[in-house]
Order: structure tokens, then C-alpha cells, then sequence
């Protein structure tokens, strides 16, 4: 698949694109608008991530143009303008997701999977890991075709696990992707703990006894030795 | 008052003040020019007395005669007794009666004096009746006064007309004033006027909101620039660090907790600077505060985002809502100053303990309250606790942790505040703490 990356900050953009070569994308990149139009003109991508802040335009020209073009191509806008305006915006012009900076790459990696997924119709839309078997669409969750009785958070801890598998994934991306970054970041991370207790708990009842590693002090990593 | 009607009553009481000096000053300017014509008039009569009876004294007996003829003007002539001199003239106005037979008393003037005809000295008094001058005096000052009057009513008029026209571009630019809630939202030009003092007002409004306008169209840039500027550099620590922590397993521990760190720090600066952005924006109005929000849902919204704490902590929740209460303003301000409110409760709040929301509705009675049954609040923060980064020391020891940033409710008050809101925050009477919006 192809991707790419219009982010005018250059360590950024550099840091996207080797996440995306890790996901197996072709990956372009421009931090410019000029360049960057050129290229959503000439060529269809599968995805674009787009930073709205650029130095000579308006990235929610580029969305138009791109969405204009090539209706397939899952666009997720990146912005430091966290105003709501702009995303309601982005999103009425037809742009996929939204991630406001800073935010984890363990986030845009579940996005883009679920935005690709959606938009690609996967049909099955489950992921598996051993005998793990998650339903991205709703919340079913199962181990060894046994179900298993979750909440919704830790429904939605174990599918930004599962989307992110082999990546240590930090407390506090954790934390985000549940309860947004409104929610204070020191109290927030305790509940983490005692939610993956219990979601630990379970996965151990249902016979997935050490699929979940801890690492200490930092968060979380869901091991996969299928490759 | 209006400005008009203040130079208008202005006039009229000036115009009053001036008609009334007149009336009284042209009634004794009248009597006094009718006295003298009269005296003048009997003066008259006497000399042609005088000089008829010189040339032919035997007509005195008919003048004698016919003088006392007449009613309105007469004379009586006597034989005069005392001793006086000829020259001499005696002015008065008396009430009497022409004869006995009338009843009512009418005023005459009188000029009595000594005339000598043929060596004998004879007393004369010359009458002649007021009334008749009177009514002539009268008709005079009613014409003029009048004639004033219609004049000042005329003046009135004209005035108002007058001022009317003149003063309304200045009412415009007041009316205009006044209808400005947002100097931003305010793109209209203060038109010219022809009136010098009108022009200079309008040029320096226009001036005036122009800078308003561009310093607010500056802050605003400077926010969102600000804003880009801090979170893109610290977007790249975030993931720097976050690669860091990705690869951990071939890391030593040091290292990891290090790193975690710097992770952690770069969010918690993040979040820091999209608070204060935040507060800023609210406090610049850059907000449009025209949505019926419905606190009861927007109240039951939040609750569901902290549903995970509630549950995690134990904690009860009471809630007492009323009927419906919609609100006149943002949805996602007044969302995020219900939820602050209410993550400070939870966050406060002991396990199993419980939290109490009630909202109810009446005449300047539209508000929520919500109640914990933590610590409360304590003295040392009571009249600062809306500010900026302003938290209790002694309750992060008592808890054992940092307690967020402190700029939670610092944004619930500027919310109130742009929102036209009411907030307090007190303790209860047994535990706790309390805090109310009134809408």
C-alpha cells in the first residue's frame, strides 16, 4: 500500500515515515504544500497523513483537492491546532480520522489499522493473536472459541494491544486512548493498573495465561509468536 | 434623558423664564406709558381751558357748564378758597362714581389745579376715566404676549425638527454602539457625517475598533501559532521517546524508566499548554455561545466519560435532576467545565464514598451543585481556588500524589465567566466539598 506523509516539521516527518515502512507501506513524503499537491495530483495513495499547519497553505485545501481526485484514499489529518472547528471541518470534508499532537504512535497505528479496515471492508473484521480472537467492529471478545465476559474499557485496552502487538505500548498512550487527554494524566494512570488487573484475570481464567507481559514502569506489550 | 430632549426642555425652560420677565416687565412698561399719555391728555385739556378763558372769560360759565356733561372726561370748576399756586398740577387716580345714582366704583385719573381768570382764582379738576386706556393697554400686551408665545411654540417645533435632523447620525453611531456585543464579531464602518464634532467621533470609533479588531486578530494568530509552534516540537519528543520505549526489551532498565520519563514530561507540557491555550481562547471569546445546551444531558455525558473512576473508586452516585434546563451557550465549554467539576470530585473523593449531583430550576435558581464527601477544601485555598495553578500543598501530601496541573478550575471559571455564569465553591457542613454553577 501507499502512503503519504505531508508534515512540515521534518524530525516528525522522518519519525512517521519509518512507523509506516515498519507497517510494510510505500512511503512518500513532502513538507511542503506546493510538493505536496503535485503528488496527490498525479498519484493515488491508499493513505495520507496530513498535517493541517503548513508553512504556504492550508492542509484542508489539500483534503479537498485529495478527496476530490481519489475518494478511496483514507486521509487522517495530524494538527497542533487543537480547535474543535477545524476538526469538524477536516472531518465534514471527508478526512478519516483526526489525531491531535502530540499524540502516541501506538494511536496512529490503531487508527490507520481501523480506518483501513473500514474503509477497505475487510470482511473479517476480527484480529487474532494465538487463540485471541477480537472483533474490531463491536465489542466481542474471545479465547480458544470460548467468549469472554469484558467491560468496555478493557474491550478497548486489548484491541489497542492487539492493533499494536510487539509494541510496548506506555501507560499513559494507554490512558489517552480511553479517556482522551482531557482526563489528568497522574491520576488517570492507576486505574490503568487495576483495569489490566482484572482484564488479566480473566484472559488467565479463560487459559491465556501470559499473554500480556508487563514492562515494568513503562506499560504494557501484547507478544505474538506468529511473527 | 435623550440628548435632544435635554437641549429641547433646555430651550423651553430658558424660553418660559423669558416670557414670563416679559409679561411682567411690558405690563408695567404699558401702565406706565398709559399714565403718562393720560396726565399728558388732562394736561392738554387744562391748557385749552386756560387759553380759551383768557381770550373770553365770560365762556368760562360754559365751559363750567358743558365740562360737567360729560362722563367718561369732565371738569369741575370752583370758586377756589385756599392758597396755592397757579403752576402747580396735582396727578392722582381715585374710585368713584360719575353720580350717585352708580353703583359700582370706576377708576378715574384726576388733575386738579388752580387757574386764574379775571383776577378771581378757580379750583379745577379735570376726570377722565382708566378703563377705556385700560382695555386699549390690555389688547396690547395679550396681541404681544401672544405673539411670544406662538413664537417660543413655533421655536419648540423647529427645534425638534432641527435637532432631529442634525442629531441623527449621532444616533446612529450611539444605536450601533450599543448594539455591539463582540467588538469582533463588528465589521460596519461608522458613517461620515457632515457635522464636524459627528465626523471626529465616527473616525475615532472606526479607529478604535479597527485596533480592537487587529489585536484580537493578532492575539488569536499568536494563540493558534503558539500552540503549533509548542506542540510539533513536543509531538517529536513524545515519539522519540515512545521509540525509545518500543524497543525495550534490549534496553536497560535505566534507560526505560528514563525514557518513560521524558515521555510523560512532554505530555503532562503538552497538556499544560493546550489548558492554557484553552483558557486563553475562552477568555479572547473565541467562542460562539449561541447552542441550547441541555445541561441534564451534557451533565449525564460527562458522567458517562468518568463512568471507569466511579466504578474503579466505589463511589456512589446520587443524582437529583429536575425537568429539563436548557442553557443559552457553548456545548463543548460548558461540557468540559461540568466534566473538570466533576473529575475534581472524583478525584478527591474517598473510596466507596459518595457523590451527589443535583440540578434544579427557578427564577435565578438554574444550577447544578455537586458534592463529594472528601476533605473539602482547604482554608489556605478557599479564595484562590479558581486560579491559575494554584493547589493545595497539604492535600497532594495527604493523598500521597500530585494532583493534575491546576488549571481545571481555572478554566470552569473563565467559562463562567464568558458564559455570564455564577460559581462558588464552599464545604459542607459535615464532609466535603461542594461547588455550584448558576446559570
Amino acid at each position: 500500500m501507499r502512503a503519504l506523509i505531508v508534515e512540515d516539521e521534518p524530525l516528525l516527518n522522518e519519525e512517521l515515515k519509518e512507523q509506516l515502512l515498519d507497517e510494510k507501506f510505500i512511503v512518500d513524503t513532502t513538507e511542503t504544500f506546493q510538493q505536496a499537491r503535485s503528488l496527490v495530483e498525479a498519484e493515488e495513495y491508499d493513505l495520507v497523513l496530513l498535517d493541517l499547519g503548513l508553512p504556504d497553505g492550508n492542509g484542508l485545501d489539500l483534503l479537498k483537492i485529495i478527496k476530490k481526485n481519489y475518494e478511496d484514499t483514507v486521509v487522517v489529518i495530524l494538527t497542533a491546532r487543537g480547535e474543535v472547528e477545524d476538526k469538524v471541518k477536516g472531518l465534514e470534508l471527508g478526512s478519516d480520522d483526526y489525531l491531535a499532537k502530540p499524540f502516541a504512535m501506538a494511536e496512529l497505528r490503531a487508527r490507520i489499522h481501523a480506518v483501513l479496515r473500514r474503509r477497505f471492508k475487510i470482511n473479517e473484521n476480527e484480529i487474532s493473536i494465538d487463540k485471541l480472537l477480537l472483533n474490531l467492529n463491536h465489542m466481542a471478545v474471545s479465547y480458544a472459541n470460548k467468549a469472554l465476559d469484558v467491560t468496555e474499557t478493557e474491550y478497548k485496552i486489548l484491541r489497542y494491544l492487539m492493533l499494536n502487538k510487539n509494541k510496548t505500548i506506555t501507560r499513559i498512550a494507554l490512558s489517552e486512548h480511553i479517556w482522551g487527554s482531557k482526563v489528568d494524566d497522574r491520576f488517570s494512570l492507576d486505574f490503568i493498573n487495576s483495569h489490566m488487573k482484572n482484564l488479566r484475570k480473566k484472559l488467565s481464567e479463560a487459559g491465556a495465561k501470559t499473554l500480556i507481559e508487563t514492562v515494568y514502569g513503562v506499560g504494557y506489550k501484547l507478544e505474538s509468536n506468529e511473527a | 434623558m435623550k440628548l435632544n430632549n435635554k437641549i429641547l426642555l433646555g430651550n423651553l425652560i430658558l424660553s418660559v423664564v423669558i416670557f414670563l420677565l416679559t409679561a411682567i416687565g411690558m405690563y408695567f412698561l404699558v401702565i406706565d406709558t398709559v399714565y403718562d399719555e393720560l396726565d399728558n391728555h388732562l394736561l392738554q385739556h387744562k391748557m385749552d381751558i386756560i387759553e380759551q378763558v383768557q381770550g373770553e372769560p365770560e365762556s368760562l360759565k360754559e365751559i363750567q357748564k358743558l365740562g360737567g356733561l360729560g362722563s367718561y372726561e369732565w371738569v369741575d370748576i370752583s370758586i377756589y378758597e385756599g392758597r396755592a399756586k397757579e403752576s402747580t398740577n396735582y396727578y392722582s387716580t381715585l374710585d368713584t362714581t360719575r353720580s350717585a345714582d352708580d353703583e359700582t366704583l370706576e377708576t378715574y385719573r384726576r388733575l386738579a389745579s388752580v387757574i386764574t381768570v379775571d383776577g378771581n382764582e378757580y379750583s379745577i379738576e379735570i376726570y377722565e376715566e382708566v378703563a377705556a386706556w385700560q382695555n386699549i393697554s390690555r389688547t396690547i400686551l395679550l396681541s404681544v404676549l401672544a405673539g411670544l408665545l406662538i413664537w417660543i411654540l413655533m421655536l419648540y417645533m423647529v427645534n425638534q425638527i432641527v435637532f432631529e435632523k442634525i442629531l441623527t447620525p449621532f444616533y446612529k453611531t450611539v444605536d450601533t454602539l450599543e448594539s455591539i456585543l463582540n467588538p469582533t464579531d463588528f465589521n460596519e464602518q461608522f458613517p461620515e457625517s457632515t457635522t464636524f464634532e459627528i465626523n471626529v467621533l465616527n473616525e475615532a470609533l472606526n479607529t478604535m475598533m479597527g485596533q480592537i479588531r487587529t489585536s484580537f486578530e493578532d492575539q488569536k494568530k499568536f494563540i493558534q501559532n503558539a500552540s503549533h509552534e509548542l506542540l510539533t516540537p513536543l509531538s517529536i519528543i513524545r515519539q522519540k521517546a515512545e521509540k525509545i520505549l518500543s524497543n525495550s526489551d534490549q534496553l536497560d532498565r535505566q534507560t526505560v524508566e528514563t525514557a518513560n520519563e521524558i515521555q510523560q514530561t512532554a505530555v503532562r507540557l503538552s497538556r499544560l499548554s493546550n489548558a492554557l491555550l484553552n483558557i486563553s481562547r475562552v477568555e479572547n471569546k473565541q467562542f460562539v455561545l449561541n447552542e441550547q445546551v441541555d445541561i441534564r444531558a451534557v451533565t449525564t455525558e460527562a458522567l458517562d466519560e468518568l463512568q471507569d473512576f466511579f466504578s474503579l473508586k466505589n463511589i456512589s452516585l446520587e443524582k437529583e435532576f429536575c425537568a429539563e434546563l436548557l442553557v443559552l451557550g457553548n456545548k463543548e465549554l460548558i461540557h468540559s467545565a461540568i466534566y473538570n467539576i466533576l473529575q475534581n470530585a472524583v478525584k478527591f473523593s474517598p473510596e466507596k464514598s459518595k457523590i451527589t449531583i443535583t440540578i434544579t430550576t427557578g427564577a435565578g435558581q438554574n444550577k447544578i451543585v455537586v458534592a463529594d464527601e472528601g476533605p473539602g477544601i482547604p482554608e489556605e485555598l478557599k479564595k484562590s481556588l479558581f486560579d491559575r495553578f494554584k493547589k493545595g500543598n497539604r492535600h497532594i501530601n495527604e493523598l500521597g500524589q500530585d494532583n493534575g496541573n491546576g488549571l481545571g478550575l481555572s478554566l470552569v471559571k473563565s467559562i463562567c465567566k464568558l458564559h455570564g455564569f455564577s460559581y462558588k465553591a464552599e464545604n459542607k457542613n459535615g464532609a466535603g466539598a461542594e461547588v455550584t454553577l448558576i446559570f
